[in-house]
């Protein structure tokens, strides 16, 4: 007994080591909504249920669609991908990681035409939200949470 | 005046001679049973020697019993010293004690330094929108602002006047 916890405790402390030193590489989730207000509303997908409260608070829709996404685990804070749906592109390019989070530039494409621009900075514990153009009955969100 | 039993162990030890010797043998009573007695305690002086020698043998044995014991206790010793220096200090219990005392030692130190850190990061605990634009071309009207939740942690860029879309673009 004393023996086996006497390598448990060291165990233990490599397994907590070996933890905290994967928390280094994060996953950025970024994600084309569409809210809508609708009889019937669909749950909320599990990316947004964290900020549903807000979602709801804000924009006033009762159903929150995800129509593209992209999961892109940083290992260096300089990477870039894109988060498409049919019509709308959304392109994130990390350009480095700070003790807040991530410094991205992002660009809302329709198709190939530019709609929006910004730079932020993504902390690790506050998702942004960026309100896009009016599609239909509902409004194009932009969401980018750190996961 | 020697006693009779006195002259009687000199006899038998063949230490009587000349007349007192003569004089002494004149007076036993039964000179060939006191010959016969003086024969046996002769033989029994020469067992009594043999018996010593076996004795003095004995106690040779004691002693080298004795001696070997005392070699075993001094072999034994240099042993056990050896025992005590291939023992560590690193016992089980201390190790265990030793391991606890690190880790509370390393969470002390985590909670100082997670404190020390938090204030600095304050200001940066939500996400912060450096700059934002759209495209005057294709939505001239357009507007941006933005604005913090903190109760929420959430940043919100707030658009207005984007060119409306087709419910079409909705579509995956």
């Amino acid at each position: 007994m004393g023996r086996s916890l006497a390598f448990l405790i060291p165990f233990v402390s490599l397994i907590a080591g070996a933890v905290s030193a994967l928390q280094g590489a994060e996953t950025v989730w970024s994600g084309l909504v569409i809210a809508e207000n609708v009889a019937q509303p669909q749950p909320i997908p599990p990316e947004l249920t964290r900020i549903e409260g807000s979602l709801k608070k804000f924009f006033g829709y009762n159903q929150f669609q995800v129509i593209g996404q992209s999961q892109k685990t940083l290992k260096t804070g300089q990477e870039d991908w894109l988060a498409t749906s049919k019509f709308f592109g959304l392109h994130v390019d990390s350009q480095g990681e700070s003790a807040a989070g991530y410094v991205l530039s992002l660009k809302l494409y329709k198709e190939k035409e530019l709609l929006l621009e910004t730079d932020a900075k993504l902390s690790k514990r506050s998702p942004l939200v960026i309100k896009g153009p009016q599609v239909g009955s509902g409004q194009l969100l932009l969401v980018l949470v750190i996961q | 005046m020697k006693t009779f039993e006195e002259k009687w162990t000199a006899w038998l030890d063949g230490q009587l001679s000349g007349r007192e010797l003569s004089e002494f043998e004149a007076s036993l009573p039964d000179k060939a049973a006191a010959e016969a007695e003086k024969a046996g305690a002769r033989k029994l002086g020469a067992l009594l020697k043999r018996e010593l020698g076996v004795s003095a043998l004995t106690n040779e044995e004691f002693f080298s019993h004795q001696l070997r014991e005392r070699m075993m206790k001094e072999s034994r010793v240099p042993s056990a010293e050896r025992e005590a220096k291939a023992s560590t200090w690193w016992t089980i219990p201390r190790l265990l004690w030793t391991g606890t005392a690190s880790l509370a030692v390393f969470l002390i130190f985590t909670i100082f330094v997670i404190r020390d850190k938090n204030p600095a990061e304050e200001s940066q605990y939500l996400t912060q929108i450096l700059n934002a634009r759209v495209d005057p071309v294709v939505s001239p009207n357009a507007t941006v602002s933005m604005f913090e939740v903190k109760q929420d942690r959430v940043t919100v860029l707030w658009t207005e006047g984007l060119q409306s879309l087709p419910a079409d673009y909705a579509a995956k």
